[in-house]
């Protein structure tokens, strides 16, 4: 279920490049940076074009040292300058983790409101196939912990755009997790002009029999399931969550006091996860709606394997998910 | 009956104990001075020998748990006696059929020792919510989840037999019927009415400002030593005054009420009195300078009822016509928008006034750190002797509640004669 309107269907990293493109036009403090993001046209082609059209100036390259740009990218925009960073892969961004977590997210508050952060980072987030453990990392449970910083995990084209331009016009750093898998992926996108607002989670199917929440890529498993369940008569309602920070509860907990039963499902390890916040949430506010305890499908606690179909086993997928809506609602 | 094992006291102080570890298991034949369990006291690790011949039935305390000395922890069966408890056959046949009850039909022994120890099913919390509402009896549901967990759906069918039997018995004896507790739903007998909601008990919890009183009244009757003075006024002068002073204040909008005249009769009073505008200060007593009159206001119930004291600062220099649009003020504010600190603080003396409510008398309790307070009740037409003769006049009667640390009986009498004289004779509250 998508809400785009129009005839126009495009790919998801179209639609990133139409959202930096347009603000860029828009805001000439805007500029993107990253490894391979100009004259290479992207390493996974999202930028491609736009260092004919803003020059090297503002599409720049750099050296693989993602702590050094993550650095000085926060210092111009401490000093009025809107920047994107592109990781070529979120994974990268472990080594930058001082600037992004340390820096960016506590600036505004470290110095006493001087010095705000308008930055976004941006990448591929999660396992991209067959990329094995240290290059397939899903970092929304990691860094969605640190206060000050926002999260969005866009689902398709239309909110890739969407939500991407509210990203750069925030006045806060705003995390940008995409996924490898998704980028090929086309979607309906209006011509005209729109953004999404942050903190607005999406009912993606509507359902009365189980509430499923989920981000990102994993939502595409989640409605796979929900098709499979509906065969066997349980009806699924799906929440697409879209920003971890802020986070919809109330989109949450109004769809789980309808079914009573809720099951979680994150791409990121169980252990302190989104999903295990979440479903912590559900139980303080949900307490006397629940049928079940709050399911939870998560990767599997394990460095992500390379083989593929070790790595397919390992992903919250729809095999798993099935399973976790049937346990919740008694069907098992 | 089987033999019951409990929490031995194994030394002098011992209060609680642990089961470490457990060497027998349900079903083990036991004989007299056999190891059954390993005990940690408060002083050392002990153990548990059986004083019994037979079967072990069930253990009810698991490894790990600590319970007070006498508390059940296991029961042995002795030799050809057979299990009460339906639970234990059920573990050689897990099939129950629907008419048991749910806590007999889970085989976990864990969970039978549970329930039947406590004799509550497990309930998921929205079918415990759901049970309520409907008036569904869960000790009459077999519960279908895991460990016999009743869940939404087995109440909803429980509701939704309920109201096709009730609709059934509607359309048959065309009796009003309403939602039934389940276990009698399909008794020939029409069952009584259920409980109204209104009729239910309710438990709301308290307000902050009913909080407040709470403590702070049980502060005020638990330390101070109240006793309470009463004494009766003839009102027919004061009445009579009022009358005329409200003709002639029409116009200005003032209307004197009798609790007016009573604020500045007692605030006139302090200077002759000062023990009544006093706290008792432990190894003191704090005579106030200031005289502020509490008046005790009731809030109305949208309001979330319960009562605050306004204060009239400096009664004493204040005339009728001013303490009267204080007053008025302080009422309509704590009614309308609630009163600010400093709009009901420092009180040196407060007055409780019943009588618009037609109480005849009454008596308060000292709002501290007060050390009196006046309860008054209302001005009523009644007959009264006048110099040897029978008559019909208006009388009031107030009652003093006094601290006696600061205010003995005597003295108490003496303040109500000054209030009387005031009241009786009413001209001098004008200069």
């Amino acid at each position: 279920m998508s809400i785009a309107s129009g005839e126009r269907v495009i790919e998801f990293r179209e639609a990133l490049r139409e959202a930096m493109s347009e603000e860029m036009r828009k805001d000439n403090r805007v500029y993107l940076i990253g490894e391979e993001v100009a004259q290479y046209n992207g390493a996974y082609k999202v930028s491609k074009g736009m260092l004919d059209e803003f020059g090297p100036r503002r599409v720049i390259d750099t050296p693989i040292s993602e702590s050094g740009f993550s650095g000085m990218s926060i210092g111009s925009a401490m000093r009025g300058l809107r920047p994107i960073v592109e990781f070529m892969s979120w994974s990268f961004s472990l080594v930058a983790a001082d600037p992004i977590l340390n820096n960016a997210a506590k600036m505004l508050y470290m110095s006493g409101g001087q010095f705000g952060c308008p930055i976004v980072f941006r990448g591929n987030d999660g396992a991209g196939g067959q990329l094995a453990s240290t290059h397939s990392w899903c970092v929304e449970s990691l860094y969605s912990n640190v206060p000050g910083l926002k999260m969005a995990i866009p689902y398709d084209a239309y909110d890739a755009k969407g939500l991407l331009k509210t990203a750069i016009q925030d006045d806060n750093p705003v995390f940008f997790l995409e996924s490898e898998r998704l980028l090929s992926t086309s979607g309906h996108v209006p011509e005209e002009e729109y953004t999404i607002p942050f903190g607005q989670a999406l009912i993606r199917r509507q359902g009365a029999d189980c509430t499923i929440i989920s981000f990102g890529r994993p939502l595409h498993f989640c409605l796979e399931a929900a098709e499979e369940l509906a065969k066997e008569g349980i009806d699924c309602e799906i929440i697409d969550g879209r920003t971890i920070r802020p986070l919809d509860i109330d989109t949450m907990v109004e769809s789980v006091r309808k079914t009573n039963v809720c099951v979680v499902v994150d791409q990121s390890w169980s252990f302190a996860s989104v999903g295990s916040e979440i479903a912590s949430q559900i139980h303080v506010r949900c307490f006397d709606d629940l049928d079940n305890f709050v399911h939870r499908v998560h990767s599997d606690d394990v460095p992500t394997p390379y083989a593929h179909h070790l790595e397919q086993a390992y992903l919250p997928n729809p095999r798993k998910i099935c399973e976790a809506v049937r346990s919740a609602t008694y069907n098992a | 009956m089987p033999i019951e094992i409990t929490m031995p006291r194994l030394s002098d102080t011992m209060e609680v104990g642990t089961i470490l570890h457990w060497h027998v298991h349900a079903g083990d034949e036991v004989s007299a001075g056999d190891l059954l369990a390993d005990i940690e006291t408060d002083k050392a690790t002990m153990e548990l020998q059986s004083f019994d011949d037979g079967t072990l039935e069930k253990i009810i305390v698991e490894e790990g748990e600590q319970v007070s000395v006498g508390t059940l922890i296991a029961t042995i069966l002795a030799e050809d006696e057979v299990s009460s408890d339906a639970s234990t056959q059920s573990e050689t046949e897990p099939v129950v059929s629907d008419q048991e009850q749910a806590s007999d039909q889970v085989s976990e022994p864990t969970t039978q020792e549970q329930d039947s120890h406590s004799g509550s099913p497990r309930v998921s919390p929205v079918a415990r919510l759901l049970a309520e509402e409907h008036g569904v009896d869960l000790q009459s549901i077999q519960g279908s989840g895991p460990s016999g967990r009743i869940i939404k759906r087995d109440v909803l069918q429980v509701i939704d037999t309920t109201s096709e039997t009730t609709s059934a018995a509607n359309t048959t004896q065309s009796e009003p019927t309403t939602p039934v507790v389940s276990g009698q739903a399909t008794s020939p007998v029409q069952p009584l009415a259920a409980v109204s909601p209104w009729q239910k008990d309710r438990t709301v919890p308290l307000s902050n400002m009913r909080q407040v009183i709470a403590k702070k009244l049980v502060e005020s009757k638990q330390t101070i030593p109240h006793y309470q003075v009463t004494m009766t006024f003839t009102m027919d002068p004061l009445l009579e005054m009022r009358k005329t002073l409200n003709e002639q204040l029409v116009a200005s909008g003032v209307r004197l009420s009798v609790n007016d005249f009573l604020v500045r009769c007692c605030a006139l009073s302090m200077a002759t009195h000062p023990e009544f505008n006093a706290s008792f200060g432990g190894d003191c007593i704090l005579y106030h300078g200031p005289v502020n009159i509490g008046i005790a206001i009731a809030l109305p119930e949208e309001r979330g009822g319960g009562l605050v004291v306004g204060t009239i600062r400096n009664a004493d220099q204040k005339s009728l016509r001013t303490i009267s649009q204080e007053s008025m003020y302080l009422s309509n504010k704590a009614r309308e928008t609630g009163l600010s600190i400093d709009e009901m603080g420092d009180t040196t003396f407060t007055i409780s006034n019943l009588g618009m409510f037609g109480v005849d008398n009454f008596t308060a309790i000292i709002n501290p750190p007060n050390s009196a307070i006046l309860a008054v009740g209302s001005a009523e037409e009644k007959p009264v002797v006048r110099e040897g003769n029978l008559a019909v006049g208006y009388e009031m009667s107030a009652t003093l509640s006094l601290d006696h640390r600061v205010i003995d009986g005597a003295m108490a009498a003496m303040y109500l004669s000054a209030l009387k004289e005031l009241i009786e004779n009413p001209a001098s509250l004008l200069v």
